[in-house]
């Protein structure tokens, strides 16, 4: 049986935010996650909110504040000194955050050719965050035979007007396509060989002088150039630097599929954060826990080699992500159930799971389901029941897109959500001794 | 019979989640590919979600419940799966709980099942073989082996790698210089199993590194039990990473017979070396098929030594009058202890340890693999993703590096001359610096 202060489930945004403010407080943190996934899947920006008709994400935050049972009611108040944390914990190892949730939310480029809303971007992206003058050529610029992102597909997309929900759209769209050295012969590159090869300094100026010649024969200035999401991973700031140096025009990195290199590289720097403060973390574990009759969990469990791994924890911190993140399952085709401790999911009802509609604008009706809490984060006993409202679980504290009332990639607040939340529970649990 | 047969009859209620039919929860992240040491570093191998979900379609048919009759399948696509290490980073990394690793293991043992092994992968299964030989032979094999020329013979013959890192055989092994331990199988005249632990030593404390042993048995005894050292033989790991599951069969049902006595009678089965204890632990039912009573009983009863001792001292029965250790200690946790799914031990226990510093170098694998890092055409692969971790090393300018597994701490010294020892040596001589500072 191991032993922790906070054990916190779930190694995606919300959960790495709440252990690394716990270990920064001197807490014995233990995070247990299934799996990779959010970090590793997530374009790169941080989405603090985002609706159709809102101008930047504050004003997204100040009205889904006010929707009734919406995380932000409690988690708005707490989202300038998450962001602020942010910044400090990415500037230590030379990332930096551009952009603030009061600023114009921007049509940005994707590697399909579709834009998305952003306002804050990691600095490798955030080239793409001032509006696009007319006179402005955007050159989207990939290197040839690399299957997740094709310049002409995408300047292609890029070049109907309808692309850009209604914001200005550069003056001109080129595409080209560039040979990087060495790599004719090679097959199968995925944006993790081609951002490592990025790490290398004397590949990457061979392969930025390929691009800058390639990028002055299409356009010259003003303009800005699109580049797929590769500028390096385990020395992203150096490579950025030298493309900044060498490229003619402004560079800036598109999200792509997934594996997320922008993903990959916040990852990093919140697994060292977590390890320079003392915290475990130990992926590959399907955790479980029970809530004893005192309403407090004492232990989490989960199947490893032969026995289940025990760890004995003072509180516990629930970041499992909703149904997207497999914090939350449909278990048959009436049951939606909550992975760990099976707290009572709040969700749309059996019946009313599915839409006619993949795409339906009202985002999917499964997106909502989650954990409902009170103002402290701790779950709460059920609509409906006796105890309604009341908690269930004293020393739980839920966390990230598990909670109930958002549709966080509908809203675009799942990373506002997360970081909030993740402060609040740790600040709650402060203090916390086995 | 279809496809749709055969995934009926194993998802059928009942059966065991099939580590080969885990595919069809793959989601095509590539979240395994960013966990990949090995891809990272070659392309020889394409990574683990296109060698196991996806190459898996064409090998569903060695998927077959036993008996059920098997169709003629290609074993894979391609042979690239050779070039995987097995280290497991990719099972773990999955959110979506598909056994990646198991899948690929199994298709390596299917590429080779036929065929007559290559003498050098039979040579590198049979570590007790090995062992025996050049510990009788001694010290002419630690000459040979160390000697530049024959080593450059055995690489053009054998293909091991001439610059691989190769242990030295101990004069004398591990059993032979046992005391007064109780040695045979287990009787009603054993010592009793609330105070006696069984330890499994593996090859390499037997022959290479007695000294890990005899740590074990000075830190087991300082917390009062009696250790019984049964007989037993190489846990077959070597084979199966070799794809040799035949004889690794055979080393599995030995060592069964005899742990299942003691694991029936309430022993606990304690190994120094996470390779062998992950073996009995998870092995001989995953890869080997072999799922009885007696080797559940037998998994079951096994622990890390370090696992165990964190256990003891969250129950109050660790003895924790260490003396200091006035020093920083650099930690590799090797990927075979990670596959345990028990977190860090030696770590909670190093904290135990007055003065002790002990650093996580949050690295995922040396290289070597098992046996993967010694093979000429893998030599400069397992270099290559250990290299990151051995530039920390490096930097950090500490005399000894703690690391739980045998090839990794040989792998780890031979590139950067550190001294590497099992955490238990550390533990052995905490105590022996508690009882020399006694007055």
């Amino acid at each position: 049986m191991a032993t922790a202060d906070v054990a916190v489930v779930g190694a995606g945004l919300a959960g790495l935010t709440a252990a690394i403010r716990l270990a920064e407080a001197g807490a014995r943190v233990h995070v247990l996650a299934a799996g990779h996934a959010t970090t590793h899947w997530a374009p790169g920006g941080i989405d603090l909110g985002a609706l159709p008709d809102s101008r930047t994400s504050q004003e997204a935050i100040d009205r889904l504040a006010m929707v009734p049972g919406h995380p932000y009611g409690v988690l708005a108040a707490e989202l300038p000194a998450a962001l602020a944390w942010l910044r400090a914990v990415l500037a230590r190892e030379g990332f930096e955050l551009e952009g603030a949730p009061g600023d114009p939310l921007r049509a940005i480029p994707t590697a399909i050719g579709a834009t998305r809303l952003a306002a804050l971007l990691p600095a490798g992206m955030a080239g793409a965050l001032p509006a696009w003058a007319p006179d402005e050529t955007l050159v989207v610029c990939g290197p040839a035979g690399f299957r997740d992102f094709w310049p002409e597909a995408i300047a292609g997309a890029l070049r109907r007007p309808s692309s850009w929900r209604g914001q200005t759209p550069p003056g001109r769209i080129e595409a080209v396509s560039v040979e990087l050295p060495g790599l004719a012969g090679r097959r199968n590159l995925s944006s993790l060989d081609l951002a490592r090869l990025f790490d290398d300094p004397a590949w990457r100026r061979a392969a930025l002088e390929g691009i800058a010649r390639a990028v002055a024969a299409r356009s010259r200035a003003p303009g800005r150039v699109a580049l797929p999401a590769i500028l390096g991973l385990n020395d992203h700031p150096a490579a950025l630097a030298a493309a900044r140096e060498i490229l003619p025009l402004l560079p800036f990195e598109v999200a792509l599929a997934p594996p997320s290199v922008p993903g990959l590289r916040l990852y990093a720097v919140l697994r060292g954060a977590l390890r320079r403060h003392g915290g475990r973390l130990q992926v590959g574990e399907a955790v479980h826990g029970t809530i004893d009759a005192a309403g407090r969990v004492a232990e989490l469990r989960a199947p490893a080699a032969a026995r289940e791994f025990v760890l004995s924890a003072g509180a516990v911190v629930l970041a499992t992500g909703g149904i997207a993140g497999g914090g939350i399952v449909a278990d048959g085709p009436a049951t939606l159930r909550e992975e760990v401790l099976g707290l009572p999911v709040d969700g749309p009802p059996a019946g009313n799971w599915l839409s006619d509609d993949a795409l339906s604008p009202a985002g999917h009706p499964l997106e909502t389901a989650g954990i409902r809490t009170d103002r402290h984060l701790r779950p709460v006993a059920p609509a409906g029941s006796t105890a309604d409202g009341r908690p269930i679980a004293e020393n739980v504290r839920v966390a990230g897109s598990l909670l109930a009332g958002q549709r966080y990639l509908r809203e675009r607040c799942g990373d506002g959500v997360a970081l909030a939340s993740g402060v609040l529970a740790a600040r709650k649990l402060a203090g916390v001794a086995r | 019979m279809t496809i749709a047969d055969i995934v009926a009859q194993a998802s059928a209620p009942g059966q065991p989640r099939s580590v080969g039919l885990s595919a069809d929860e793959c989601l095509k992240c590539n979240v395994c590919t960013t966990a990949c040491p090995v891809a990272r570093v070659t392309d020889l191998f394409p990574g683990p979600k296109y060698s196991g979900p996806q190459a898996q379609r064409f090998r569903l048919g060695s998927e077959l419940a036993p008996g059920s009759g098997r169709l003629s399948v290609v074993p894979s696509p391609d042979r690239s799966v050779d070039y995987c290490s097995g280290c497991g980073f990719c099972t773990t990394a999955c959110p979506a709980d598909v056994k990646i690793a198991e899948m690929n293991n199994r298709a390596r043992g299917a590429l080779r099942s036929g065929r007559r092994p290559r003498l050098r992968d039979w040579l590198l299964g049979q570590t007790d073989l090995t062992g025996r030989l050049g510990g009788l032979t001694e010290p002419l094999a630690n000459w040979g082996l160390h000697n530049r020329l024959v080593r450059v013979l055995i690489d053009r013959i054998l293909r091991i790698d001439r610059r691989a890192p190769l242990p030295r055989f101990a004069r004398r092994s591990f059993r032979s210089r046992l005391g007064r331990h109780w040695r045979g199988r287990w009787s009603a005249n054993a010592p009793a199993p609330a105070t006696s632990v069984v330890y499994f030593h593996g090859c390499a404390a037997n022959y290479y590194e007695p000294e890990v042993g005899q740590a074990a048995i000075d830190v087991l005894e300082r917390n009062g039990f009696t250790v019984i050292v049964p007989p037993q033989v190489c846990c077959g790991l070597p084979l199966i990473s070799n794809g040799l599951y035949a004889p690794a069969r055979g080393r599995a049902r030995s060592n069964i017979a005899v742990l299942a006595g003691y694991a029936r009678a309430g022993y606990r089965i304690v190994g120094t070396s996470t390779s062998c204890t992950h073996t009995l632990k998870a092995e001989y039912r995953e890869m080997l098929d072999i799922d009885d009573a007696d080797a559940r009983m037998v998994a079951e009863a096994t622990w890390d030594i370090c696992e165990l001792l964190v256990d003891l001292h969250a129950q109050g029965r660790l003895d924790t009058r260490f003396g200091a250790l006035d020093r920083t200690l650099p930690y590799h946790a090797p990927c075979q202890l990670r596959s345990h799914g028990i977190g860090l031990p030696a770590l909670d226990l190093f904290e135990l340890v007055p003065g002790l510093r002990a650093i996580d170098l949050d690295h995922d694998c040396c290289g070597i693999a098992g046996t993967y890092g010694l093979k000429s055409e893998k030599y400069e692969i397992a270099m290559a993703v250990g290299k990151p971790l051995f530039e920390r090393i490096r930097a950090g300018g500490a005399e000894q590096v703690a690391c739980d597994s045998e090839t990794c701490r040989w792998q780890i010294a031979a590139a950067t001359g550190a001294r590497l020892r099992h955490p238990v040596e550390l533990l052995a001589e905490a105590y022996d610096a508690y009882l020399a500072a006694e007055p």
